[in-house]
């Protein structure tokens, strides 16, 4: 009997902590100190007012915003706010513009991010090459990235405006048109201009993050490939991409939410118009909110929240890395 | 040592958990402070209340008022929010689109009892007593002035296109606006509003093709009983306001709301103009047209030769929750009355509140005179309230935007979008009953 609990004392840290406490001997070779009532509670004395404003600034709006979900709460009239169930829900399903912002959330996420991809991924390659002025061109090339999203979304309003708009004017003037497009006001096009507006500006991270990965793979890889007579697409299938395997998995898993959840691009460039055609599940969701409905808006919240994690979830599973692979 | 290490401890959360809750206690100087909240928010109009709020201070040492000016485009959002929460809102903005909800949720002091007697009210004129009760005659708010529609033009180029006079009417503002209009020139007949708000131009054509058929109560309903949108004369003015869109407006209007209209017609790119007395400020600005270039004349009319203003309106209230109701009907006294509110319709560029304004000669002048002639021919511009008042106006807003923006898209038809609205007022009319 006694043996085996001097085993468990052995192979646990708690056990080994119990050992030590009862032998009277300080913890962590002497340099801890022991851990008493009256040192946890100064402990979470410290910790309190942090703990208070991660409550109250955190945790509570979660948790009001989840039971709004359930409530009729309309900031304009806040007379019945009693729970209604799912209801809020299936009035998000039963809205008739559901169908084409759910459409358009596909489409706004895989056409920017398959783009955003090819282009980062080229332009990283085309970086970490070494020629003149290449910080000069990173520079230019990374600046995007510094600007707010509303702020590009009023910039390509501008560029993409039927009458003075830049756009139009190349395009007449290399003879490619004979009058203007209305971009953003034809539903056909506002989605179109909308996602070359978010390329131009997502290419830069997947460069930035795909650069830095670059930098990582020893030059002796690509010498010995060289040596071998590897051809450059053989070298970027065989060694470039499983190298940087895991980058490219966690951007574009980082880029998916982070465009799901972009809605400043789109509210600057066309307010989710002309007839709801550019809205997608953020956009509309800032909508429902300014029209008053929190219930409907939170129903929406959380039907996000649970689609980007069970994304996340399955992403990470079909991207994972198996053990041995690299080595 | 440790008993002092975890007082100090207990001490620090304290005071940071109680600094962070705790609220302004009362002056002991007897000073009242108090908050008041704008809404339609911009840095020249912020300024004017500056001086105005300065005014009110020096006549009252014992009140001192504190401006917040979110900006315009969440401000009713804001203020929503603060008057939720019970708090820090003394005077606020009160708007005749937002007055029906907020009174409703219990946030708006009645100030009626207060305002028994007050000499302002006889310097007002009708419309503003009049919007200044609800129909229970209740005063929720007190009107600092009124947003009408004048049509905007542009004199040279309505000259060039070989007219001699503004339009009068919807048809004949038709026919010029695509007579100038020509978009290899970049040169465009009409500012059309299809964004946000587009449903008040659509329905001030409606009003103006049955203007004697209206209800002056009741600017969306028929004498009859019946909602305007069954009339077929609806049916006519939404043909012709579908028209305008497209033989006079520029594409990119089908999303323009009110800056990328005043833009158009500022930028001098635009021939005509649908808009509130506040832009006459901001055209007289602009460096692309001078002075001599534009005008306004009133408000087009139907093929009856007469037309309905819809006037909209905002004013001064106070809420529900305030602490120092005295102080806060004060202030707002003071600012629906002589100097301060004449200085601020003014500077404001609005209809003003007070009777003396029609013989001054700031009103009776240059681009002003369109206003003054609609009041003063009440026969051919009739003056209705809009039902924007009631609870579901934003709601309704919301609706009879995106349904206007169908029309213009050709999603729908005239016919279609009007028994939509006919069936969407008759519902709640039958409500409300």
């Amino acid at each position: 009997m006694s043996v085996t609990s001097t085993s468990t004392a052995k192979t646990t840290g708690s056990g080994r902590g119990e050992a030590s406490r009862k032998r009277g001997l300080p913890q962590g070779g002497g340099r801890r100190r022991e851990f008493t009532t009256r040192r946890g509670l100064q402990i979470a004395a410290f910790m309190a007012p942090a703990a208070v404003f991660v409550a109250v600034f955190t945790y509570y709006p979660m948790i009001a915003g989840g039971q709004m979900a359930f409530r009729n709460w309309k900031l304009t009239d806040l007379t019945d706010t009693s729970w209604v169930g799912l209801k809020n829900f299936r009035d998000v399903f039963a809205d008739p513009a559901w169908g084409t912002v759910l459409g358009n959330t596909a489409v706004w996420v895989v056409g920017s991010i398959v783009p955003q991809l090819v282009i980062g991924f080229a332009l990283a390659l085309w970086l970490r090459r070494r020629f003149r002025f290449r910080g000069l061109y990173q520079a230019l090339i990374f600046f995007p990235w510094a600007i707010s999203g509303f702020l590009i979304g009023i910039l390509f309003r501008w560029l993409f405006n039927s009458e003075f708009g830049v756009v139009n004017d190349l395009l007449q003037k290399a003879g490619l048109i004979d009058e203007p497009i209305a971009w953003l006001a034809d539903p056909k096009t506002a989605m179109v201009a909308v996602l070359i507006a978010n390329i131009w500006y997502g290419v830069t991270f997947f460069a930035i993050m795909i650069l830095a990965a670059l930098q990582s793979i020893p030059d002796e890889l690509y010498e010995a490939a060289a040596l071998d007579g590897a051809s450059k697409s053989r070298t970027l299938f065989q060694i470039t991409i499983p190298y940087i395997r895991t980058t490219l998995a966690l951007t574009v898993l980082l880029r998916v939410i982070w465009i799901f959840n972009f809605p400043d691009l789109i509210f600057g460039m066309t307010g989710g118009g002309p007839n709801n055609e550019t809205h997608i599940v953020t956009t509309w969701m800032i909508k429902i909110t300014q029209q008053g409905d929190y219930g409907r808006a939170s129903a929406l919240g959380l039907l996000v929240v649970a689609a980007l994690l069970v994304f996340a979830v399955f992403f990470l599973m079909a991207t994972r890395e198996k053990k041995g692979v690299r080595s | 040592m440790r008993r002092r290490t975890a007082a100090l401890a207990l001490g620090t959360a304290a005071a940071m958990v109680l600094t962070g809750c705790s609220t302004m206690s009362p002056e002991a100087s007897g000073t009242v402070t108090l908050n008041m909240v704008e809404s339609l928010t911009n840095p020249t109009r912020t300024d004017l209340l500056k001086d105005l709020i300065a005014d009110f201070e020096q006549q009252n040492p014992k009140i001192k008022v504190n401006l917040v000016s979110p900006p315009t485009e969440q401000a009713d959002q804001k203020l929503q929010q603060m008057l939720q929460s019970g708090s820090g809102v003394d005077v606020l903005e009160v708007r005749d689109i937002t007055v029906g909800p907020w009174s409703n949720n219990g946030w708006l002091y009645d100030m009626k009892k207060d305002l028994d007697g007050w000499k302002g009210w006889e310097a007002m004129t009708e419309n503003a007593v009049n919007a200044s009760k609800d129909a229970k005659g209740r005063t929720y708010f007190v009107p600092y002035g009124f947003y009408g529609l004048s049509l905007f033009y542009r004199k040279d180029l309505i000259k060039e296109a070989g007219f001699s006079k503004p339009p009068a009417t919807w048809a004949e503002l038709v026919e010029q606006a695509s007579a100038v209009h020509d978009p290899a020139k970049r040169r465009y007949g009409y500012a059309f509003r299809g964004g946000a708000n587009s449903n008040s131009n659509a329905t001030a054509a409606i009003e103006a093709y049955l203007a004697d058929q209206v209800d002056p109560a009741n600017g969306f309903k028929l004498k009859s009983g019946r909602t305007i949108f069954s009339a077929p004369e609806a049916q006519d003015a939404m043909e012709n306001y579908l028209e305008l869109f497209k033989q006079a407006s520029p594409k990119s209007s089908v999303s323009w709301g009110y800056p990328e209209m005043v833009e158009a017609f500022s930028n001098g790119s635009t021939a005509f103009l649908l808009q509130d007395p506040e832009v006459i400020a901001t055209v007289s600005e602009s460096k692309s047209i001078s002075k001599g270039q534009w005008g306004t004349a009133p408000l087009v009319a139907g093929p009856g030769g007469k037309t309905v203003q819809p006037l909209a309106t905002a004013g001064w209230g106070v809420a529900k929750g305030s602490g120092h109701k005295a102080e806060a009907v004060k202030l707002v006294e003071f600012l629906s009355q002589g100097e301060a509110s004449t200085t601020f319709t003014k500077k404001n560029s609005l209809v003003p509140i007070l009777k003396s304004a029609t013989s001054d000669p700031f009103y009776r002048t240059g681009p002003w005179s369109s206003y003054v002639t609609m009041t003063e021919q009440p026969d051919t511009y009739l003056v209705v309230t809009q039902p924007r008042g009631v609870t579901w106006w934003a709601e309704w807003q919301q609706k009879a935007d995106a349904d206007v923006q169908k029309l213009i898209l050709g999603k729908t038809t005239p016919k279609k979008l009007l028994a939509g609205w006919d069936a969407y007022w008759t519902e709640k009319w039958q409500q409300e009953q």
